[in-house]
């Protein structure tokens, strides 16, 4: 009877430790793939923006500006990485951004 | 009296002109050293010598396009404020030398800046880290070149033609890096008529540069206009480095070199 009432403890015990630690996993897991996924968000918009470089001259207008828009709502979140990467990420945007202006206002004073 | 007065005069004044005409004139670099850039913002200050990086062996290999787009590096020699960090990081020379095999198919790079340092790593840092010191080199430029078409100026390489032969297969991307795209449209190529009368027009090929700069290394850091016409320069401006000398005359075919822009004959 007594043997019983232990098991029954301590497999109790288990289940509630279990229990307790399935959140903390969840948590963990999901906080890191969270901080994955904000990591490639502006690496994947970053290069959805500027891929269209080479193509800078067949877009319209709009697309121009809603490219060049872009660009600038993208530079405060490059801003917030670590040195190298800032450095780097800034400077290749900017090329990008520029370009893009730069057909912009060559296809708007035509 | 006088005539001693006079001929004291006439030696400092012919000294004078002598001194005046030898001046200070430019040496012109010898083959392996055209295009050479020292790098020295924080190598001195840190008890490094500073470092001497080679343009001739990384264009042989890449286009201008990888290393000043996509790798980030600037135009302009000590623009970038590259630091060790930075390389061991992964960033700048540490994109690809890791001590890793790359995708440029030339196997295992040494890494450049490492964090692990260890005494037999002097040798290493030296690769780069060189300049005033007698480093033998890894590739030899006369023997590296020798089958390369040859010009008359510059590192007397046509690295031109030597790119549309196939004697050197450029790399353009670098996974992780470079960002996948479409193959350019090629502008079409476009005459500039020269200023001076009797000077042969130029005849300008937007394909010949693409293959090696993409858009955005020239547009519009260096040529702000894309309609024809729209940046004057003069002849002055690109041998002060601007517009063109951006580029020729520091590490592609220096401007010296006429001919090889001023291409149409006059009335052609």
């Amino acid at each position: 009877m007594n043997n019983n009432r232990g098991s029954r403890a301590i497999a109790l015990a288990a289940v509630l430790v279990v229990l307790s630690g399935v959140p903390v996993l969840f948590d963990g897991g999901y906080a890191a793939a969270a901080a994955a996924s904000s990591q490639d968000d502006w690496k994947k918009e970053f290069e959805d923006i500027c891929s269209m470089t080479q193509d800078s001259m067949s877009l319209t207008p709009d697309e121009l500006r809603s490219l060049v828009s872009r660009c600038d709502a993208l530079r405060p979140r490059i801003e917030k990485l670590d040195e190298s990467q800032r450095k780097v990420y800034l400077k290749r945007l900017q090329m990008c951004r520029d370009l893009l202006a730069f057909v912009l206002e060559s296809k708007a004073g035509k | 009296m006088k005539k001693i007065i006079f001929l004291f005069l006439f030696i400092l004044i012919c000294s004078g002109i002598t001194l005046a005409q030898t001046g200070t004139k430019k040496k012109r670099p010898l083959d392996f050293e055209y295009g050479r850039v020292v790098l020295n913002n924080y190598s001195e200050k840190t008890g490094f010598a500073p470092v001497v990086f080679n343009h001739w062996l990384h264009r042989a290999k890449f286009t201008c396009r990888l290393c000043h787009v996509d790798i980030g590096f600037a135009m302009k020699a000590g623009g970038t404020d590259i630091k060790a960090t930075d390389n061991m990081n992964g960033y700048y020379c540490g994109t690809c030398h890791n001590g890793k095999a790359t995708s440029t198919g030339s196997g295992k790079v040494f890494e450049a800046c490492s964090k692990k340092f260890t005494a037999d790593d002097g040798r290493r840092c030296e690769r780069c880290h060189s300049l005033g010191k007698n480093v033998k080199p890894e590739y030899e430029f006369a023997q590296f070149t020798a089958k390369l078409p040859k010009e008359r100026f510059g590192n007397g390489i046509n690295w031109e033609k030597a790119e549309s032969t196939g004697a050197i297969k450029l790399v353009d991307f670098l996974e992780g890096v470079s960002i996948k795209r479409p193959a350019l449209a090629i502008q079409k190529d476009m005459s500039i008529d020269a200023k001076l009368e009797g000077m042969p027009a130029i005849i300008f090929s937007h394909k010949k540069h693409t293959v090696w700069n993409g858009c955005e290394l020239c547009h519009p850091e260096i040529f702000i206009g894309v309609k024809k016409g729209a940046t004057k320069y003069s002849m002055v401006e690109i041998f002060e480095g601007k517009y063109c000398g951006a580029c020729h005359g520091k590490v592609a075919f220096p401007t010296i070199d006429c001919q090889r822009c001023h291409t149409t004959p006059v009335g052609g």
